[in-house]
């Protein structure tokens, strides 16, 4: 006999029975609590790598780019490979909020706040390349297209490098203003419940006097979709925009009609796997498994294979037009520079391949999508494989070009170049440690509209009373 | 009538008090600061508002003087400035290039008082404005930090004066007075030592030229009667045949040579033929690669291949070789030289007497003598014989020698067997050096009276007999250094000084002050006619001993060696410019260094390395630390990298001489390389630099070496890149005259074939460009390779040097570069030469991707590089299909903003180039770029400003003599032609005009229309080549 019906079409989205209160105990204790001590050491490497960092790009603003191993052929190396990796990493946020709330998906709601996060602490590590990567990075200003005095002097709109800035300081806005409007209520939450002044005032000001009036909550949805509809053809043409600056070229394996979709889908593959690696370890610290679930992680390893397999097949893709375009300058860069294992930069192909097409394909099975070691280490091979990608597509393409006596000498790194890298991996990781600390890491709010409070309650209490005998049922209801 | 009263206000009306003194002040508010009488500042009026501004203002200014260092300023005006100097405007004097044996007539381009730059003196019939390398860089050793500043007895600093007393003393009574110089061509210096030597009996001259042509001058005297090198005349030479002469690099006069030579490369498209080269070498020289046909051979064959030609030509068999592909070669030769009979030259580079007297033999059987050798006029560049030296050093040690006077030579470095010349040196009671620089025989000296720089002399010099340059001081003699003909002429008592000699020698001869003004401002003395080429009467009653003497020479061992010399650093002479280190060495393309020369197949054998295996080849390629070798050679070792030279004899190994010189020349030779003198030995009468026994083993260490071109081979598994490069032989040349040009239309073809690419390659619109465009065309047939433009280029535009740490990481800032391509055989390739500077396109892809617009198309065609524009973001390097941008990777220069930044990040040859001394050679037209911006090549464009305003002050059209831009003038060979591409009358239209059949542009399918043409290689060959497979 079945007392109550439940819905097969898919597990809850917050599991433990959680009561509205429940979920803000949940989430905002580890704001209001005293950071752990794994909290302090991971935030003081982190620091030690931002400072590290600092160095390196000290150096290089003043001893010079000469810092760095690039040479009068291989003109961006790590430089450039960073900056794109980390502009995709900066791709699932946004996709995961904007997206994902337009075509509502509820499951979006664990993850948004955190990959959000993600996306923008990424944005903001993507933009220190292409600035400190400059010669003159003093001058930086003059990419930028404002009423000066230097005479008829103006930006040069022709260039895709100019469009990279318009492109990603537009991406960075929207994408701050987004979570940020989505945080407004949170902050009101945390506001409502401090326990000093201090902490009153600073996340009231954060909050900008939310009160949680009807007329507030009908503008913050409003707000919501508006910015969700702009960011959307934002996480396309990011990338598009950041693939143009290779595909616009003249250089053999980056002159490419292919790039705009292979870069998008690449950013989204490589920005799912860095918002697994991070929620793996914050539902875990946090104690938040209930609110991030064996579901969002399946979800997240679907998409991870689907755009895994369309970065394989664009690859290939490439292959196949190297050979088929019968140019011999096309033809080497991708079958002798990348596709043949033992030429100077064989093994990065390899590598990128290994990691990005032949290793997802371990999703296709249900068992390994939810299994979070499997999970947690493929999210890192997936981020290592693109970074494989970048490295191969700017460095193979620039070592061996059009004229044979100009081919370079092997590019390799400096500890300056490494530095700036693991610079960023500090900026990264400071501004998430901060944020884990003092924002609410799961959207509040928003979660609560996909709790299952009544249903999950009234199927409890089902299940209590199927369990029992018909004699306790009876003794229990007869009063 | 009463005016009526017009009013304002009330106040205007009532005239009140407030009123008047609103009108009476300019101002309506109290003026701030007026102190008044009495008070103090801050008691004035409203003090403290205006103690704020002041404040900030004061504190922002301190804080703005305190921490921007202000550049100081060392210039100083004329109070009276001198009538012929206009400053910002050059000035030209001719003067004459001399150094050791080696003379080129110059003009010297002074600008506010400093010489900047030489270009070739074009009335010199000899060189026709041509340069070489090490003559564009000589301009760099005025500038010398470690130059000689002052007279030194035992290393400390003596007045003129005081030295002149003590070496009176020490020559007083001295019988046996030796003067040893390099080769001496200057006929009042050798009066002047004549002269010297008259008053010291029993005193001698002795010439000595560290790589000598005793060989040469002995075999001569043998076979002609004269001590003495005939000129040559390659331009009336139809059959060349070299037996290891690199007459185009290194040997005698190449800059002449190089000029006769490409005479007979030009092509002429209706109607092609070409002289034949054929060549026998053992280790890749710069000629060896210029040949039509080239055979290798061990350098112990010489005499064999000169006897077995001499039989071939003679009409005999051909002994005495075993190698089926020499004696082919060989027969080829005879059958060349005989075809062309009269018009036909043999030249050897050995220094033996035996090989050398067979030379002259051949000559002589095939008609050279009159036609392409000239007697009636000798080539006096090198005079010393190897003998003569010896018996000097001997003559030391035996404690013979009483005085040396030492001028130019520097044997404590250079002579093979260097520690007999030191140890000998010890026992001269009186040693003076002339030497400009403590160089490591000077140091050795008791006394060191250095001697000037050729731009601060005066003097003549006589390379050729009956042509004479002189040469005039363009600068003010910067340090306390005294012309040594001087030293000479007051030590032998006369009280003229060398001046008055030289003009008194001159005027006498060309009629007078007038006369001596006019030659001066020329700057040569020409025959008046010049006569037909003369032979000299043959005495062949050498040869059959030559022959036996050659044929009876012993077998080479399993590995010989060659000691060379390379185009920018000879015998050591350019170690210490730096210009000339960092000019890759035309072969190789090393710079920095000299190491092991090996051929492909020996790298096979010796270092495991296999170039036809794609990986190995890759590692060897990318990967810039050499395996290094140890060569030993008569129980003497030496270890230096190896690097594998495709066009080198399998079992034959080649060395530079001329390296691992003393730091005291100069920072650039500090460290750099290892001195080979030491292998060559003593034969007979002259120095043999090759060796036919050395072992070469393999060690375990490596050292990097800093090459600017890693690959040499335009094909590839891919594909041929023929868009690169074209070469084609004659005979298939004159089989199908369009070949080439039907490639390019055939690659062309879908997008709308040659004539309608321009406008059908693109979707954009295509627009006039009329007015000036400037084009240029460069003839990779006259192209030698030998690297005059590269320097020039570096002169010219202050180009930066950035040491071998630098290279070594792709650095190198070079505008214009010679790459150099193998096609064919693996060990014996088609060699080929091209200069690629900015191609200066008219759809330029660096163009379009620069975000700030830093660089950008002029309206003349240029592709102009805006350095205070440029945010150095690299994109336009990455995008040029040519790779010609170079990035300042560093501050170089010491231009940059940021102080203190050079040290520990640049090597101390760059900073020594920022030295104030050595920045005298900047160009002050061009801007010295700082750290961070794109640099290229920018066709001169302060040349092209400064023909287009003579012109325009003169009110008339430009004209191609109007300019020269420096590549283009210091070129021995006109290789290349530049000017107004829409002028039908320039040169280079005409170029362009003339040879439709053979012109292609470089990436022509990449539609960026390049506004440099080049003209493909055509080689004397019968047959093609076969030319992409793959190796």
């Amino acid at each position: 006999m079945h007392l109550k019906y439940e819905s097969q079409l898919r597990e809850p989205l917050v599991y433990g029975d959680k009561n509205y209160h429940q979920v803000t105990e949940d989430i905002v204790r580890p704001i209001e609590a005293k950071p752990t001590r794994l909290w302090y050491i991971g935030f003081y490497i982190a620091v030690c790598l931002l400072l590290f960092g600092v160095y390196a790009i000290y150096r290089d603003v003043t001893y010079g780019i000469g810092q760095w191993n690039l040479n009068k052929t291989v003109g961006w190396g790590w430089d450039i490979t960073n900056f794109v990796w980390w502009v995709g990493i900066g791709h699932a946020g946004t996709l995961i909020s904007a997206i994902l709330l337009l075509f509502r998906q509820g499951w979006r709601t664990g993850v948004n706040r955190a990959a959000e996060a993600m996306t923008i602490f990424a944005v903001m590590c993507a933009g220190q390349f292409p600035i400190w990567h400059m010669g003159r990075v003093w001058m930086a200003f003059f990419v930028l297209p404002y009423p000066n005095s230097r005479g008829p002097l103006w930006v040069n709109f022709n260039s895709p490098l100019l469009w990279d800035v318009f492109a990603i300081s537009t991406y960075f806005t929207v994408s701050l203003l987004f979570w940020y409007s989505g945080l407004l209520p949170d902050f009101a939450t945390v506001r409502d419940r401090a326990f000093t002044k201090l902490r009153k005032r600073l996340y009231g000001v954060a909050a900008f006097g939310w009160t949680g009036s009807t007329k507030h909550w009908q503008r913050h949805e409003s707000l919501s979709l508006v910015l969700a509809g702009l960011s959307t053809p934002l996480v396309l043409s990011v990338h598009t925009i950041v693939s143009f600056d290779f595909a616009t070229s003249v250089i053999p394996g980056w002159h490419t009609t292919i790039f705009p979709p292979y870069f998008v889908a690449g950013a989204i593959f490589s920005g799912f796997a860095m918002v697994q690696s991070l929620m793996v370890i914050i539902r875990k610290v946090f104690a938040m498994e209930d609110y991030i679930t064996m579901g969002h992680i399946e979800a997240m390893n679907k998409v991870i294979v689907l755009t895994g397999s369309i970065v394989g097949v664009a690859y290939l893709t490439e292959l196949f037009m190297g050979w088929y375009s019968q140019n011999k300058y096309e033809g080497y860069t991708f079958w002798y520079s990348r596709a043949y294992l033992f030429s100077p930069y064989g093994w990065s192909y390899w590598g990128m391949m290994a990691c990005n097409v032949l290793s997802p394909q371990i999703f296709w099975f249900r068992k390994m999508r939810r299994n979070i070691f499997v999970t947690f280490f493929m999210s890192v091979i997936v981020n290592i494989g693109m970074w494989f990608e970048r490295f191969v597509i700017i460095v193979t393409s620039l070592y061996r070009d059009y004229l044979p006596s100009s081919w370079s000498v092997y590019y390799s790194p400096t500890i300056w170049e490494i530095g700036f890298y693991a610079g960023t991996f500090g900026l990264f990781f400071t501004c998430f440690f901060l944020f884990a600390k003092y924002f609410p890491v799961i959207a509040i709010a928003e979660i609560k509209y996909v709790l299952k409070t009544t249903g999950e309650g009234y199927k409890g209490r089902m299940d209590k009373i199927e369990g029992e005998s018909l004699e306790t049922f009876v003794h229990d209801h007869a009063h | 009538m009463e005016q009526k009263k017009i009013w304002q206000s009330f106040g205007e009306l009532n005239q009140s008090e407030a009123y008047n003194k609103d009108v009476k002040d300019e101002f309506k508010e109290e003026l701030p600061f007026v102190a008044e009488e009495g008070k103090s500042f801050l008691e004035a009026k409203a003090p403290r508002r205006d103690f704020l501004k002041y404040l900030g203002f004061s504190t922002a200014a301190a804080a703005a003087a305190a921490s921007c260092e202000m550049p100081v300023k060392k210039s100083i005006p004329f109070a009276n400035r001198p009538e012929d100097i206009v400053p910002g405007v050059s000035k030209y004097y001719a003067t004459t290039y001399v150094q050791d044996g080696d003379v080129v007539s110059v003009v010297a381009k002074v600008r506010d008082g400093r010489p900047i730059k030489l270009e070739g003196n074009d009335l010199s019939p000899v060189t026709g404005g041509g340069t070489s390398a090490r003559v564009q860089a000589s301009v760099l050793d005025l500038y010398d930090t470690a130059r000689l500043r002052f007279p030194t007895i035992n290393g400390s600093e003596v007045t003129f004066d005081a030295a002149d007393k003590s070496i009176a003393d020490a020559l007083k009574d001295n019988r046996n007075v030796v003067v040893l110089t390099s080769t001496i061509t200057s006929p009042t210096t050798k009066d002047a030592i004549a002269q010297f030597l008259a008053k010291y009996p029993g005193g001698r001259h002795v010439t000595y030229d560290a790589v000598s042509y005793s060989g040469m001058l002995l075999a001569n005297e043998l076979t002609y009667g004269k001590k003495a090198i005939p000129s040559y005349q390659f331009n009336n030479a139809k059959a060349i045949v070299s037996i290891g002469a690199d007459f185009l690099g290194t040997w005698l006069s190449p800059v002449e040579f190089a000029k006769q030579y490409a005479t007979g490369k030009k092509i002429n498209e209706k109607n092609p033929s070409m002289s034949k080269h054929i060549h026998f070498e053992s280790v890749a020289s710069l000629t060896g690669s210029n040949a039509d046909e080239k055979y290798l051979h061990r350098p112990s064959e010489t005499g064999a291949i000169a006897a077995a030609l001499l039989s071939a030509v003679n009409g005999a068999a051909i002994t005495g070789i075993s190698n089926e592909k020499l004696k082919a070669g060989i027969a080829k030769a005879a059958k060349e030289l005989l075809e062309n009979k009269g018009a036909a030259l043999v030249v050897s580079g050995s220094n033996d007497v035996n090989v050398q007297v067979i030379v002259n033999a051949i000559n002589e059987a095939v008609g050279a003598g009159g036609k392409t050798i000239n007697w009636a006029s000798t080539l006096n560049y090198r005079q010393g014989v190897d003998a003569d030296f010896a018996q000097l050093v001997e003559d030391m040690n035996a404690g013979k020698v009483g005085a040396l006077l030492i001028h130019g030579a520097n044997p404590a470095y250079t002579w093979y067997d260097a520690d007999k010349f030191v140890a000998g040196l010890k026992k001269v009671t009186t040693s003076i050096s002339f030497n400009t620089k403590v160089d490591e025989t000077a140091t050795l000296c008791k006394f060191v009276l250095p001697d000037h720089h050729f731009l601060e002399s005066w003097g003549d010099a006589e390379a050729k007999s009956g042509y004479y340059s002189l040469i005039q001081p363009t600068i003010y003699p910067l340090f306390k250094t005294r012309q040594w003909q001087d030293s000479l002429l007051k030590w032998s008592g006369d009280s003229k000084d060398y001046l008055a000699v030289v003009k008194n020698y001159w005027s006498a001869k060309v009629g007078g002050e007038t006369g001596w003004d006019k030659a001066l401002q020329a700057g040569v003395i020409n025959p008046t006619t010049i006569a037909n080429p003369t032979g000299a009467s043959f005495n062949s009653s050498a040869v059959a001993a030559a022959v036996a003497a050659v044929s009876s020479a012993k077998k080479g061992g399993k590995i010989e060696l060659v000691l060379y010399e390379k185009i920018g650093i000879g015998a050591g002479q350019g170690a210490s410019n730096p210009w000339l280190q960092e000019l890759p060495d035309p072969v190789t393309r090393a710079t920095w260094d000299n190491y092991v020369i090996v051929s492909p197949a020996m790298a096979k054998t010796l270092l495991n390395i296999d170039l036809n295996d794609n990986g190995q080849a890759d590692a060897y390629e990318v990967n810039p630390p050499k395996k290094v070798v140890k060569v030993t050679v008569n129980g003497k070792s030496i270890e230096l990298p190896a690097l594998i030279i495709p066009g080198t004899q399998v079992d034959t190994i080649g060395i530079a001489v001329g390296y691992g010189r003393s730091e005291n020349i100069g920072k650039a030779a500090a460290g750099v390389g290892k001195n080979a003198f030491p292998l060559a030995s003593l034969a007979g009468a002259s120095v043999n630099f090759s060796n036919a026994d050395v072992t070469v083993v393999a060690t375990e260490e490596k050292y990097p070496v800093a090459l600017t071109q890693t690959h040499s081979r335009y094909d590839t598994a891919q594909g041929n890149r023929t868009e690169v490069m074209k070469e084609i032989s004659l005979a298939e040349y004159k089989a199908n005259p369009t070949e080439i040009r039907e490639d390019r239309e055939a690659e062309l073809k879908p997008y709308g074939g040659l004539e309608k690419f321009e406008g059908q390659g693109t979707i954009y619109p295509v627009y006039d460009r009329p007015g000036i465009k400037w084009g240029m065309s460069v003839d990779l047939n006259s192209c030698n390779g030998c690297g005059a433009c590269v320097v020039a280029c570096n002169a010219e535009n202050n180009v930066s040097v950035v040491g071998k740490p630098e290279v070594l990481r792709g650095h190198e800032m070079h505008w214009l570069r010679i790459d150099r391509y193998y096609s064919g055989d693996m060990e014996n390739p088609n060699v080929v030469f091209q200069p690629l500077m900015c191609q200066h396109c008219d759809n330029a892809p660096c163009e379009n991707v620069c975000p700030v617009a830093a660089t950008n198309h002029s309206s003349e065609g240029l592709n102009q590089m805006t350095y205070n524009r440029c945010i150095g973001t690299r994109y336009c390097a990455n995008n040029c299909p040519y790779k010609v941008r170079r990035f300042n990777w560093a501050d170089y220069t010491g231009a940059d903003s940021f102080p203190d930044n050079q040290e520990g990040i640049v090597n101390d040859v760059v900073l020594n180039m920022s030295d104030d001394l050595t920045r005298m050679v900047l160009n002050p037209d061009v801007t010295v770029r700082s750290r961070g911006v794109i640099e290229k090549c920018s066709f001169c464009v302060q040349r092209l400003q400064e023909s287009k305003l003579n012109a325009k002050k003169e009110s008339r059209p430009m004209v191609d003599s109007d300019l020269k831009v420096a590549c283009q003038q210091s070129c021995p060979t006109n290789a290349i032609n530049f000017g107004n591409a829409n002028d039908k009358n320039s040169a280079v239209s005409k170029v362009r005009v003339d040879n439709p059949n053979r012109q292609f542009y470089v990436l022509e399918q990449l539609h960026v229309l390049p506004n440099v043409t080049y003209l493909a290689k055509v080689r004397n060959q019968d047959e093609e080549k076969k030319e992409g497979a793959h190796a």
